[in-house]
């Protein structure tokens, strides 16, 4: 993250969640970065990343994990980003990014800072 | 190490039931069979304006007059 910052760039996070209520408004100047919260899920369909959680991955989560989704993301909404991470230059194309369904693979760091220094020339 | 590898390692060592691993699998595959694809490399990111933490509204449009900037979509912080 701050080799993102040093370079010049800005990191924002974007979810489905609900904008978070447990924290005190020092806690939320403290984190460093902005959290964006997609409360309708407009922005997640715009970007085509947007899903219901499947009816058998919905039980999985509240019959085995304890996770109701409904806490965070308000009720009803069963509902979730292809997790991704995108990469803009300047005029805000894509330069790099990838987005998987299978949320245990991420955007390497390294490719990540690689696309920044490609766009600034740094 | 690389992120992957960290992340690969970490799901390995959770020691799922194969049940819980063929739910999770095939929830992945029909995500996947969806469309959900997000977008291409060379398209233009579409503007959005969305609160923050402390409630104040961050535009994409805003932030890239100022420069770069990386978009990172996740499910939630559980």
């Amino acid at each position: 993250m701050q080799a993102i910052r040093s370079l010049g760039a800005d990191l924002l996070g974007i979810s489905p969640e609900l904008p978070d209520n447990t924290l005190t408004m020092a806690e939320k100047h403290a984190i460093p970065i902005d959290i964006l919260s997609d409360a309708t899920s407009e922005v997640m369909k715009k970007y085509r990343l947007w899903f219901a959680v499947p009816a058998e991955v919905k039980a999985l989560y509240l019959e085995k994990f304890g996770l109701n989704l409904e806490k965070y993301n308000d009720a009803g909404r069963w509902e979730l980003p292809v997790p991704a991470t995108y990469v803009l230059d300047r005029d805000g194309i894509v330069r790099a990014g990838e987005a998987d369904p299978d949320y245990t693979v991420r955007m390497e760091p390294s490719d990540i800072v690689a696309a920044i220094r490609e766009i600034t020339g740094g | 190490m690389s992120l992957k590898k960290q992340l690969a390692e970490f799901d390995a060592s959770r020691n799922r039931p194969p049940e819980v691993v063929a739910i999770l699998r095939r929830g992945i595959d029909s995500t996947r069979e969806s469309g959900a694809a997000g977008l291409r490399i060379g398209e233009r990111a579409p503007d959005f304006t969305l609160p923050n933490q402390r409630g104040e509204m961050v535009s994409l449009h805003d932030r890239l007059s100022r420069g770069p900037v990386v978009l990172n979509f996740y499910r939630g912080v559980w």
